[in-house]
């Protein structure tokens, strides 16, 4: 085992090996209980042991870091990730970090990406408490008892209702316990959500799960540009999704970023736009776009010179994705199309002048 | 997961040891005490005072479970003031110098746990800052965290000063060691 090097600088910095995270030299024909990191099948899981920053081992080295977020973003909304170069890594595979707003979402892509296959390799992911600060271990264990305080309340209410109910049967009980039951219930999903069920994010793999109704409580320091985690889109759903900007891992990229903390390889943060995401349906989708193809692209420039810098700049202002291969041959044929008709009153064709041949 | 176990176990070896499937039973209901809704459950079939036995055992793998249920069950604060009624402090205490980092994870958890009016002056005893002082200055980041919420959340700035006057003032490093395999 390494001797670790004291780190002081964040949890960006360089990381250490633990114990608790080394595993043996992998086999393809690994079972499947080996957890793979201690040598007994047997581990106890405490507040400790999780965290909301999970390390992802085995994803093969042909390109895919796009991918792996976008996986992992089906479980909750990623607010960091990066590349461990500096972690020990089998041959031709990568090792990332990658920091979820709520440990919910880490504990769900914990259990359902790990051991699972990606892109031919076997993924294996874990938790890094060790990443957190100060801060995030302080907010990690004030959530957890928050949330274990009002599962017991609630319990407690359930019992009172069930004896008054029991003790008096009328009308009013009936529909005082039914609303108390809505509740239960809600609780009971969102509790669901808590212990890792999430069992809504198996049934569509292609969409970002559906948001939670917010939660009292907003937990971070960390501030996006908009102050606030949960945004309301024009749909008036409440989401936390994050999506991936066009990630660029030049080094000239970052070097512009006011978050740069001066570290080596692309540090890759993701904020919350409240335009970014929508649930809609795929034809308004169309219309959206070509409406915006109409209008040109100031809302692009716009945006891009009024807001503060957050995150890698993009080196080219960023094409519209409509994510089908169809649609992006479409859209930028129509947008080439566009430019050439635009350019055309405004350029005077240009005369070449012929100069007279002289003859001798 | 757990239908697994035993045919992991003969892999290595030709028979399930009695400490070993009491380790995999103890772990089972650790486990079973992270989720709150066990909770009621658990608490009937007494679990809580079966992990503080747990507590002085030789083995090491039964503490160290033990310790992990009872950092998952202390957040109740059913469970926590059983813990309290039996002494509880002294036997975490205890095990602050334990080998084991979970162990000691688990301990300054379960202390911050059982912090409520009554019990605040016991866990803020002047040997455990010390202690705490001397894990924020722990390699182990986890350590460190912990060790420096405990001081900032649970301690005033005076009970703080004092122990760090305390320990300048000892000539040799007495009192409490950092788990062996924090480093």
């Amino acid at each position: 085992m390494a001797a670790p090097v004291s780190n002081s600088s964040g949890c960006w910095g360089v990381p250490e090996v633990y114990k608790h995270h080394e595993q043996r030299k992998v086999c393809i024909s690994r079972p499947k209980y080996r957890e793979g990191r201690n040598a007994k099948a047997v581990k106890v899981y405490t507040i400790n042991l999780e965290s909301r920053y999970l390390m992802v081992q085995g994803v093969p080295a042909i390109g895919v870091m796009t991918e792996l977020i976008q996986l992992c973003a089906l479980y909750g909304a990623v607010e960091e990730y990066r590349p461990l170069d500096e972690y020990p890594a089998e041959e031709f595979t990568e090792v990332y970090l990658v920091k979820f707003q709520k440990l919910t979402s880490a504990r769900a892509a914990k259990r359902r990406m790990d051991e699972k296959s990606f892109y031919g390799g076997v993924l294996h992911v874990c938790y890094v408490p060790e990443y957190e600060t100060v801060e995030d271990t302080r907010l990690k264990l004030q959530d957890r008892r928050r949330y274990i305080l009002r599962a017991v309340h609630n319990k407690a209410k359930e019992k009172e209702q069930k004896e008054t109910a029991e003790k008096e049967p009328t009308m009013s009980s009936d529909t005082a316990t039914t609303s108390e039951r809505i509740v239960m219930r809600h609780d009971k999903a969102s509790d669901d959500d808590n212990t890792g069920e999430a069992s809504n994010v198996s049934k569509h793999p292609s969409f970002p799960p559906l948001p939670l109704p917010p939660r009292e409580y907003n937990y971070y320091g960390h501030k996006t540009q908009h102050g606030t985690v949960s945004t309301e889109d024009k749909m008036g759903t409440l989401h936390n999704a994050i999506i991936v900007t066009k990630q660029q891992p030049a080094p000239s990229s970052s070097s512009s970023q006011t978050s740069s903390d001066g570290h080596k390889g692309a540090k890759h943060r993701l904020t919350s736009k409240p335009s970014a995401v929508r649930f809609v349906p795929r034809s308004t989708n169309l219309e959206n776009r070509k409406r915006k193809m109409d209008e040109g692209h100031s809302l692009t420039d716009a945006t891009r010179n009024d807001e503060p810098l957050i995150g890698p700049k993009l080196p080219e202002p960023p094409k519209l994705d409509m994510e089908d291969e169809s649609l992006n041959t479409t859209v930028s044929l129509i947008r080439n199309t566009m430019k050439q008709v635009e350019s055309v009153p405004d350029l005077k064709p240009v005369e070449k002048k012929v100069k007279p041949r002289r003859r001798i | 997961m757990h239908r697994y176990i035993p045919s992991h176990v003969s892999a290595h070896r030709t028979h399930l040891t009695t400490s070993e499937a009491k380790e995999q039973v103890l772990a089972n209901l650790a486990n079973f005490a992270y989720d709150p809704k066990n909770m009621d459950y658990l608490k009937e079939l007494q679990v809580t005072d079966l992990f503080l036995d747990m507590l002085t055992e030789e083995n090491e793998n039964f503490v160290e479970f033990g310790m992990g249920g009872l950092c998952n069950l202390s957040m109740d604060p059913e469970c926590r003031d059983i813990i309290l009624q039996s002494s509880g402090i002294s036997l975490v205490t205890n095990l602050l110098s334990s080998r084991r980092e979970e162990t000691v994870l688990s301990a300054i958890t379960i202390l911050m746990n059982l912090t409520k009016p009554s019990s605040r002056s016991e866990i803020t005893d002047p040997a455990i800052l010390q202690c705490m002082l001397r894990f924020s200055l722990s390699e182990s980041p986890r350590l460190r965290n912990l060790a420096a919420v405990f001081l900032q959340d649970y301690c005033t700035e005076e009970q703080v000063a004092q122990a760090e006057q305390q320990m300048k003032g000892q000539q040799t490093a007495v009192g409490i060691p950092l788990p062996e395999d924090s480093s």
